[in-house]
């Protein structure tokens, strides 16, 4: 197989040949530089290239498995690391020019932890500013192009990572998500996309905005492939305190069973009241597809979404105190979308941020309960197709909605409310729209119960029109 | 919902906020008037005996084998 070859293997595939010595952890890494550096000029995914740290990685893992040590099934194998998430050496700019000579000093706990089970970081990659919004159109290192359209954007705050993803670059990124910040750039991007239960994944080490719904998630062209990610990343961290010490199973146990016996809900008011209709039509047909493989569809309604927007004060109050010492010192470096985003904290009441709060107990009560009737849900991703990057509103049933800055958040509509509930959720492609975009379908599950999504995921994902469908580059 | 420039100057003024010109102000404008029409959905919601938590369990709502 030619080297570039290798790189449109997923990893559950490329895996045994790496640990049988088939394939060598420096020649598939110097495979994936080769095409990151082909690929940077159109898609922008990556802000700082790794190329030297990247192949010293690669030789340290091929001679450990010529000394018979196997890590697993991330050993050689090439990911990237969002730039909000520290890495030590290695400059962490958040997307942003305040921190464009930030060095952390201590590794991020996800990234120590995909180094020990073998990964090779191959760069730090492209981001919204401050991971403040759906983008990925960064004012300071360009924007991110989409693989699938380059002229549209490729989600965000992590589109850095679901570009490469998708592009054959990495083999899984690591990216966060406060509002659907995985699992966006996984729907336009075409890849699959986790955002696992709140306290599942260790927050250190991440530039956190929130302290209520920030999580780090993984990117992957595979369902297989975000479980053998989240094994190396679950657990407890004891120096973060937002983790929880419950077991971490065996998630690749759950690929492959079979769905038949399961119920899925399908909400019937807030997820599909504001969509456009290709991407109905896509969910709806997944929906039917999970039916032939035998999953009960149940209508399920979730009444407490007509307060999820309350949730907003929470955010924006957390994004001010997050910032408040950058724009003391920085003003001027911001850009527009983001500072006038994160000024309208300052307006926010503490009586509001504590009915935030509240509310947000009650939708998280009211999921708990339907959750307790159906074993899992099933959402549109986003409510469109990527819009492209010139976008800056767009119209679904006649009303306009802004993409960017002050007053956006549509695009986020069916993520966010994941972001406040803790619920872990997982993007799988489900079909493209007319103009050849991806589009993407929404499992949301029990808390800690990220098996049962890889269950319905990896059975979905056999049938989806969107299986074995990659970017023409 | 609207809010008027003189009252978010007064925000800013007596609670030491950022200091915004009016054109800023108009910028910001979109997002706050985004909350406050948010925060009109829950005016009415009597939360006055709603416990606020933010730690999931592994057995809450669910059938997780977990203890």
């Amino acid at each position: 197989m030619p080297n570039d070859a290798l790189l449109d293997l997923t990893i559950s595939e490329l895996a045994p040949r790496i640990q049988t010595g088939e394939v060598s952890p420096v020649e598939v890494t110097e495979a994936a530089l080769a095409r990151a550096d082909a690929l940077q000029p159109r898609l922008n995914s990556f802000i700082t290239l790794l190329h030297e740290n990247a192949l010293d990685r690669a030789r340290a893992m091929e001679d450990e498995l010529a000394d018979g040590k196997y890590r697993g099934p991330l050993h050689g194998i090439p990911i990237g690391i969002k730039d909000n998430i520290a890495t030590a050496g290695i400059r962490t700019t958040v997307g942003s020019l305040v921190l464009s000579d930030n060095v952390p000093e201590e590794d991020a706990r996800v990234v120590t932890l995909c180094e020990e089970a073998g990964a090779i970081v191959l760069g730090k990659e492209n981001l919204e500013e401050f991971a403040a919004g759906a983008t990925s159109n960064n004012p300071h290192y360009g924007a991110v192009h989409n693989p699938w359209g380059l002229d549209h954007i490729p989600g965000g705050s992590s589109g850095g990572g679901g570009a490469n993803v998708a592009a054959g670059v990495t083999f899984a990124s690591l990216g966060t998500d406060l509002g659907g910040s995985v699992r966006l750039p996984g729907t336009f991007c075409g890849v699959v996309g986790l955002k696992q239960t709140f306290g599942r994944v260790s927050q250190r080490g991440l530039m956190v905005t929130s302290f209520n719904g920030d999580h780090i998630g993984p990117m992957t062209r595979s369902v297989a492939d975000s479980a053998i990610v989240l094994q190396a990343l679950a657990g407890y961290d004891p120096l973060d305190p937002s983790t929880v010490p419950v077991p971490v199973p065996d998630y690749l146990d759950s690929v492959g069973q079979d769905q038949s016996g399961l119920t899925a809900g399908i909400p019937s008011n807030y997820f599909f009241d504001d969509v456009d209709a290709e991407v109905e039509t896509s969910v709806r047909n997944a929906i039917a597809a999970l039916q032939e493989l035998g999953v009960e569809i149940r209508e399920v309604s979730l009444p407490s979404m007509e307060y999820v927007g309350a949730l907003r004060a929470a955010s924006l109050a957390d994004g001010i105190v997050t910032h408040e010492p950058y724009l003391a010192s920085d003003r001027d470096k911001y850009g527009p979308n983001v500072i006038y985003r994160t000024m309208a904290g300052q307006f926010v009441l503490g009586r509001d941020y504590s009915k935030a709060m509240k509310a947000q107990r009650l939708i998280k009560e009211e999921y708990a309960r339907v959750l307790q009737d159906v074993d899992f849900l099933v959402t549109p991703t986003a409510p469109v197709p990527a819009p492209r990057i010139d976008a800056l509103e767009i119209e679904i049933n006649g009303e306009t909605h802004r993409v960017r800055g002050p007053g956006s958040g549509f695009i986020s509509r069916n993520t966010s409310p994941m972001n406040g509930n803790g619920l872990p959720a997982i993007t799988v492609p489900c079909g493209f729209s007319g103009g050849g975009l991806p589009i993407g379908v929404q499992f949301i599950g029990r808390p800690f119960e990220e098996g049962l999504l890889f269950q319905v995921a990896a059975g979905y994902e056999q049938v989806s029109p969107s299986l074995g469908v990659r970017p023409q580059l | 919902m609207s809010i008027s420039y003189d009252t978010m100057r007064a925000i800013i003024r007596e609670y030491g906020g950022f200091e915004l010109s009016d054109e800023e102000l108009e910028l910001v404008r979109p997002e706050v008037e985004g909350y406050l029409q948010a925060m009109s959905e829950v005016a009415d919601l009597d939360l006055s005996d709603t416990m606020s938590s933010r730690l999931l369990r592994a057995a809450e709502g669910g059938n997780s084998d977990a203890e």
